[in-house]
C-alpha cells in the first residue's frame, strides 16, 4: 500500500476513522473554521452522539432477549436426553441375549452334519471301487464281443486311479490283470493291422484305439502308413493285372471300389487321428498312389478295346467323379489338377486317335483309287466322281469325329459343362481338323516327290491337287463353321477362341502346288523322254523321204492329250483357244534369222516353273517340258535333207495337234519354231519341203 | 569391267565349246565354233585386258570340222585339244575325231599399231596340227576328251560306249569298256585331280569312276546322281572326295562320293536342264552353272566348305544363288572360270555369245575379309 493512502486511512482528522485524534481535530477545527462553523459543528456532533447513544441501547436490549430464550431451550434438551439413554441401554441388553442363544444352537448341530458328509464320500469311493473290481471282467466281455472301443474307453478311465493307488495290494492285482488284458488287446489290434483281410475302416479304428492306448505316435504313423501302402499296393497290382483283361468300365468300377475308396478312408482317418501332428506324410503318399493310378488309367485308355467313345466317357466320368470327391478329402490341389489333366489328356488322346484313324483310312482309300485307276486305264475313269468320293469321305469322317468328341460335353457328365473341358474339346476338335489336313498334305507332298521308282498315276496327282485346293477353298471353312456350331450346341454361352487356320491353308496349298508341279513334270518328262529317245536313236543322216509324222509324235500327242482331258475334268477352263488360228503353219525362217535379235522380242520361256491350277496352264507346263527337250535334242544331232524334212513334218503335226491344248499358242509356236530352226542349223543340206506338201503328208499320216 | 556390267562378245556361228587357257597370266578363253558348213569353223582366242576392260581376240582356222568340245592343255598354254565332227558328203556320213593343235603365238593384244593393222588385215590364222586321233569305228560318236592332270602326253577320250586312254605322241592306247549297263551311253567325263589315275564318267543318270590302269571295274560310283540325265561334273579342286554334278532335273548336286546315297548339297534354281557346272579354282564355295534356261547362275555352297578355323564361311555367305546372269538369249552350254583371275568367269551360249562376268564385289569382299 502506498504511503499516501496509508496516511489517508489513518487520517487522524477523519471522525469515523479508527485513528481519530480528537485534540488534533479540535485544534484543526479551531484553526480553520469560523466561529459560526464551530458552533454548527458542535451542534452537529451533539446530535450525532445522541443518536448513537440511543441505537446502542436498542441493540443491547435485543441481545439480551435472545440470550434468555437460548438458555431456556438448552434446559429443555437436557431433560429429553435422559429418556433416550435409558432406552438404548435396554436394546443392547436384548441383543446380547440373542447372541448367546444362537451360539448355543450351532454348537448342538455340528456333530450330525459331519456324519452326513462322511457318508457321501464313502458312497462315491465304494462306487469307484466296484467299477475297478469289475473292470477286468468288463474288459474281457467287451473284447470278446468285439467292442474294442468300449474296452479302451473303460480302461483309460480306470487307469488314472489304478496308477494312483497302484501300491495297494488289492489294486495291484486288478491293475496287473487289466494290463494283461489290455496288452492282449493291443496285440490283437496290431495283428488286425497287419492282417490283409482288414478293411481300411477297421484299420483306421485299430490305429485310433492304439493311439488312445498311448502307443507312440511316430511308430504308429509308420505302421499305419506302411499297412495302408501295402494294401494299396496289392490293389494296384490287381488293377495293373486287370488292365489287359477288362474293359474300362469294369476297371474303373474296381478302381473306385478298391483303391480310391480305401485311399479316401485312409486319408480321412489319418487326418482325424494325427490331427495335430504335422501332415507332411500323407499328401506325398497319396500323390504317389494317385500317380500310379493315373498311369494305370492312361494305360487303360490307350488300350485299343477302349476306343469306343461312349464307354470311354462313361468310364472317365466315374473315375473323375470319384476323384473329385477324393481330392476334396485330401485337400490337395495337385490331385484335382491331376484329375483335370487326365480328362484333358483323355480328350487329346481321343482326338489323336481320331485323326490317325482318318489318315489310315484315307490312305487305304487312296490305295484303292490308285489300283482302280491303274486297272481301269485312263480313258473311262471319271475323275470328278473319284474326287467327290474322296472329298465327301474325308469331310464326313472329320465331321463324325468332331461329333464324337462332343460327347465329352454332355450335361450329365461330371466334367461336362466345365469351361476347361469345353476348351479341351475345342482344342481336340481343332487337332482333328488341322492334323488330319496337315498330315494328308504331307502325304500328298511325299507322293509328289518325283522318284523314278514310284509310279503314281498322274490322274491321282490331279485328284489330290484338286482335293487340296477344294479343302483350302471351302473345306476348312466348312469344318470350322461346323465345329463352331457343334460347340455352341454342346456348350452354349461358351466362348472359344477361333483357331488360326493359316498353317493348314499353307500346307494345303503347298501340297496342291507340289502335286500339280509333279503332274506337269511327270507328263512333260514322259513326252520329253519319248522325243529324246526317238531323236537321239534315229540316224537322221540316212533318213528316207518323209511319208508321214513319225509314230512317236502320235504317242506324244496321245500322252499330252490324255493328261489334258484328265485335267479338263477337274480343272475346267472357261477360256478356249480359238480354233481358226490353230491351223496356222510355221513358215520356217531362214537360218540367218536365228539370231539374238529375234529372241529379244520373245519372252524367256521358263520350262520348269510352278504350274497353275488350271487346265490350260497344266497343259502349257507339260508342253514346255516336252518341246524344250525336243529342241535341245535336235541340237545334238546332224540332219540330212530328208531328216530335216521329216522333222518338219513332225513339227507341223505336233503343231496341228497340240494347238488345241493349253492357251498359249505363242509359246507352242516359239518352241516348235526353235526346234525346226535348230534342225536347219544342224542340217548339211538345209532345204525345207513345200508347206502344202507337208500339209498333205500330215493329213495322210 | 564393273559389277553387273558384263562384257559380251559375239561370234558368227553356233558355239558349244569353251576352255580357259591354263598356265597363263592373262584372262584368256578359247572358243570353238560349230557349223556344218565346210571350212567355216574357227577357234577364237579372247583376252580381257583387265586394266582397260577392253576385249581382244585372235581367230584361228579350224577346217577339220565343227568343234563339239575344246580343252586347253594344263601343261602348255599354247596347246589345245578339240573334239570335232565333220560331214563327208560322199558317203553321207559324219565322222568324229580328236585333234591336238599348237597356237603359233600366245599374244592376243597387239603391241603396236602396225601389228594391229596386220592382225586386222589377216582374217584367220593357221594353227599347227600336232596329231589327230580317230576312233576305231568311224561312226563312233566322241563326247569329249580330257587332258591328264599330270601326264603331259596322256588324254582320255569319252565315246558313246567306251572310254579310251591314249598317248598323244603315238596315238596308241587302250579302251575301257564298262561292265554291266552297257546299254547306257556315256555323256562325258573328267579326270579326278586327286587320284591321278581315276577317271569319272557320266553314264545316263549315274556317275562311275574307273581306275585307268586297272580293269573295267568301277572304283566308286554314284547311282542316280540325278533323276534325269547327268550332264556334267566337276571335282572340288581343294577338297578330296567332293564333286559337283549337274543334270536334266535342273539340279546342282554336290557329293561326297564316299557316301553316294545322298548329296551333301542340292539346289534346283535353274528352270531347265543344267549343262555345265564349275568350281571356282580358288574359292571352292563358289560354283557357276549354265543351263538351257539361258542363264548362268553363281551359287554359294558355303555351308559345306566350313573349315575348323574361327572364321566360319557359312556365317558370312548364305547358301544359294548369289547372282543370276541373264545376258544370254539362248541355252548356255559352257561356263568356265578364268585361271588367272579368281573372280572372273565366261559363259557361252548356243547363239554364239560369250559373256565375261564377275563375282559381285560385295560377295568378293565377304569372302576375302
Amino acid at each position: 500500500m502506498s504511503e499516501p493512502e496509508k496516511q489517508n486511512n489513518e487520517n487522524p482528522l477523519d471522525i469515523d476513522g479508527s485513528s481519530f485524534n480528537s485534540e488534533m481535530y479540535l485544534e484543526c477545527l479551531m484553526k480553520c473554521a469560523s466561529l459560526r462553523q464551530v458552533m454548527d459543528k458542535e451542534a452537529e456532533v451533539i446530535t450525532q452522539s445522541q443518536s448513537l447513544q440511543s441505537e446502542m441501547q436498542t441493540l443491547v436490549y435485543e441481545n439480551y432477549n435472545k440470550f434468555i430464550s437460548a438458555t431456556e431451550t438448552v434446559r429443555k434438551m437436557r431433560s429429553d436426553f435422559q429418556i433416550m439413554q435409558e432406552e438404548m441401554n435396554k436394546l443392547s441388553e436384548n441383543i446380547n441375549k440373542i447372541t448367546t442363544f444362537s451360539s448355543n444352537i450351532s454348537e448342538s448341530l455340528k456333530d450330525s452334519g459331519n456324519n452326513v458328509n462322511r457318508l457321501c464320500s464313502t458312497r462315491q469311493l465304494l462306487d469307484k471301487l466296484q467299477f475297478l473290481f469289475l473292470l477286468p471282467t468288463q474288459l474281457n466281455k467287451a473284447i470278446q464281443e468285439g467292442r474294442y472301443t468300449d474296452a479302451v474307453h473303460d480302461y483309460t478311465h480306470a487307469q488314472k486311479v489304478l496308477q494312483k493307488y497302484g501300491d495297494q495290494p488289492s489294486f495291484q492285482s486288478i491293475q496287473t490283470e487289466c494290463s494283461d488284458i489290455i496288452y492282449g488287446l493291443k496285440k490283437s489290434l496290431r495283428e488286425r493291422l497287419l492282417s490283409p483281410e482288414t478293411t481300411a475302416s477297421e484299420l483306421a479304428e485299430s490305429v485310433g484305439l492304439l493311439r488312445q492306448l498311448q502307443e507312440s505316435d511316430s511308430s504308429l504313423k509308420d505302421i499305419f502308413l506302411s499297412c495302408a501302402e501295402s494294401r494299396l499296393e496289392q490293389h494296384l497290382n490287381l488293377l495293373a493285372s486287370m488292365v489287359d483283361t477288362s474293359d474300362i468300365l469294369e476297371w474303373v468300377e474296381k478302381c473306385n471300389g478298391l483303391i480310391l475308396a480305401d485311399l479316401g478312408i485312409v486319408i480321412s482317418c489319418y487326418h482325424d487321428i494325427f490331427q495335430d501332428s504335422e501332415r507332411i506324410g500323407i499328401p506325398e503318399f497319396a500323390d504317389k498312389v494317385m500317380t500310379q493310378v493315373f498311369d494305370l488309367f492312361e494305360a487303360v485308355i490307350r488300350r485299343p478295346e477302349n476306343v469306343g467313345t461312349d464307354i470311354l466317357i462313361r468310364g472317365l466320368d466315374k473315375f473323375f467323379r470319384k476323384f473329385q470327391a477324393l481330392s476334396e478329402i485330401i485337400c490337395s490341389d495337385g490331385a484335382s489338377n491331376k484329375a483335370l489333366f487326365v480328362v484333358t489328356q483323355c480328350i487329346k488322346h481321343k482326338a489323336t486317335m481320331q485323326h490317325q484313324i482318318i489318315q489310315v483310312q484315307f490312305k487305304e482309300n487312296l490305295m484303292k483309287v490308285r489300283q482302280s485307276l491303274a486297272s481301269k486305264g485312263t480313258e473311262n475313269a471319271d475323275l470328278k466322281d473319284i474326287l467327290n468320293a474322296l472329298q465327301v469321305y474325308l469331310m464326313q469322317k472329320i465331321q463324325a469325329s468332331l461329333l464324337d468328341l462332343m460327347a465329352f460335353l454332355q450335361n450329365n457328365l461330371s466334367f461336362g459343362l466345365k469351361p476347361w473341358c469345353a476348351n479341351a474339346v475345342a482344342d481336340g476338335c481343332w487337332i482333328v481338323v488341322s492334323e488330319t489336313l496337315i498330315n494328308i498334305s504331307d502325304m500328298i507332298k511325299k507322293l509328289s516327290v518325283i522318284q523314278t521308282s514310284n509310279n503314281i498315276p498322274f490322274e491321282l496327282l490331279l485328284i489330290l491337287a484338286k482335293l487340296c485346293l477344294e479343302m483350302q477353298e471351302n473345306g476348312v471353312t466348312i469344318l470350322q463353321n461346323h465345329l463352331t456350331k457343334l460347340l455352341e450346341e454342346a456348350a452354349p454361352g461358351l466362348s472359344v477362341e477361333k483357331k488360326d487356320a493359316n498353317t493348314v491353308m499353307v500346307n494345303l496349298s503347298t501340297a496342291a502346288q507340289s502335286a500339280l508341279d509333279s503332274e506337269v513334270v511327270f507328263i512333260g518328262q514322259t513326252a520329253a523322254q519319248m522325243l529324246r529317245v526317238s531323236v537321239l536313236a534315229r540316224d537322221w543322216l540316212r533318213a528316207p523321204e518323209p511319208r508321214g509324222p513319225r509314230a512317236v509324235c502320235r504317242r506324244v500327242v496321245e500322252t499330252l492329250a490324255s493328261a489334258d482331258s484328265a485335267a479338263s475334268q477337274l480343272f475346267p477352263t472357261s477360256f478356249k483357244p480359238s480354233s481358226d488360228s490353230s491351223r496356222r503353219t510355221i513358215w520356217s525362217r531362214a537360218p540367218s534369222s536365228f539370231s539374238p535379235i529375234n529372241r529379244l522380242f520373245s519372252e524367256r520361256i521358263e520350262v520348269f516353273s510352278p504350274a497353275g491350277a488350271d487346265r490350260a496352264a497344266l497343259s502349257n507346263g507339260a508342253l514346255k517340258v516336252a518341246l524344250k527337250a525336243l529342241v535341245e535334242c535336235v541340237r545334238l544331232r546332224t540332219f540330212s535333207r530328208h531328216g530335216l524334212q521329216q522333222l518338219q513334218v513332225d513339227v507341223h503335226f505336233l503343231q496341228q495337234r497340240l494347238s488345241c491344248m493349253g492357251n498359249d499358242e505363242r509359246l507352242l509356236n516359239a518352241l516348235l519354231e526353235d526346234a525346226l530352226s535348230s534342225a536347219q542349223l544342224r542340217c548339211v543340206d538345209p532345204q525345207l519341203m513345200e508347206p502344202s506338201i507337208v500339209d498333205i503328208i500330215c493329213e495322210r499320216g | 569391267m564393273e559389277e553387273g556390267n558384263s562384257i559380251i562378245y559375239g561370234l558368227e556361228h553356233q558355239t558349244r565349246a569353251l576352255s580357259p587357257q591354263y598356265e597363263s597370266d592373262a584372262i584368256r578363253f578359247l572358243i570353238g565354233t560349230q557349223s556344218l558348213k565346210p571350212q567355216a569353223n574357227q577357234v577364237h582366242v579372247v583376252e580381257l585386258e583387265e586394266d582397260t576392260g577392253a576385249l581382244h581376240t585372235k581367230v584361228y582356222k579350224h577346217d577339220i570340222g565343227e568343234i563339239w568340245h575344246l580343252r586347253c592343255s594344263p601343261h602348255d598354254a599354247a596347246t589345245l585339244m578339240t573334239t570335232h565332227n565333220s560331214y563327208d558328203p560322199e558317203n553321207s556320213q559324219c565322222s568324229m575325231g580328236v585333234s591336238i593343235y599348237k597356237l603359233p603365238t600366245l599374244d592376243v593384244i597387239p603391241k603396236d599399231v602396225d601389228e594391229l593393222s596386220t592382225m586386222q588385215s589377216q582374217n584367220a590364222e593357221d594353227m599347227e596340227l600336232l596329231t589327230t586321233i580317230n576312233p576305231e569305228k568311224p561312226e563312233e560318236e566322241i563326247r569329249c576328251s580330257e587332258w591328264h592332270p599330270t601326264d603331259t602326253n596322256c588324254v582320255c577320250i569319252v565315246m558313246d560306249g567306251s572310254v579310251s586312254v591314249r598317248d598323244i605322241t603315238t596315238t596308241q592306247g587302250y579302251n575301257i569298256t564298262p561292265e554291266g549297263r552297257t546299254r547306257l551311253k556315256f555323256s562325258g567325263g573328267k579326270w579326278s585331280p586327286q587320284a591321278a589315275h581315276q577317271f569319272a564318267v557320266l553314264q545316263d543318270t549315274h556317275i562311275k569312276c574307273f581306275d585307268t590302269r586297272a580293269d573295267c571295274k568301277a572304283v566308286w560310283g554314284i547311282d542316280n546322281a540325278h533323276r534325269q540325265l547327268a550332264r556334267d561334273l566337276d571335282f572340288n579342286p581343294n577338297r578330296q572326295f567332293q564333286l559337283a554334278t549337274a543334270g536334266d532335273d535342273a539340279a546342282l548336286n554336290i557329293w561326297d562320293y564316299r557316301n553316294p546315297k545322298e548329296p551333301i548339297f542340292s539346289r534346283t534354281d535353274h528352270s531347265h536342264w543344267v549343262w555345265t557346272v564349275r568350281y571356282n579354282t580358288y574359292h571352292e564355295q563358289l560354283l557357276v552353272t549354265g543351263s538351257s534356261d539361258g542363264r548362268a547362275l553363281l551359287t554359294a555352297a558355303a555351308s559345306i566348305c566350313d573349315t575348323d578355323d574361327d572364321k566360319k564361311l557359312s556365317q558370312v555367305l548364305e547358301d544359294g544363288v548369289l547372282q543370276s546372269y541373264e545376258q544370254h538369249e539362248d541355252s548356255v552350254y559352257c561356263v568356265e572360270w578364268s585361271t588367272a583371275e579368281p573372280w572372273t568367269f565366261a559363259s557361252l551360249s548356243y547363239d554364239a555369245r560369250l559373256v565375261l562376268s564377275r563375282v559381285p564385289r560385295h560377295f568378293k569382299y565377304k569372302i576375302l575379309l
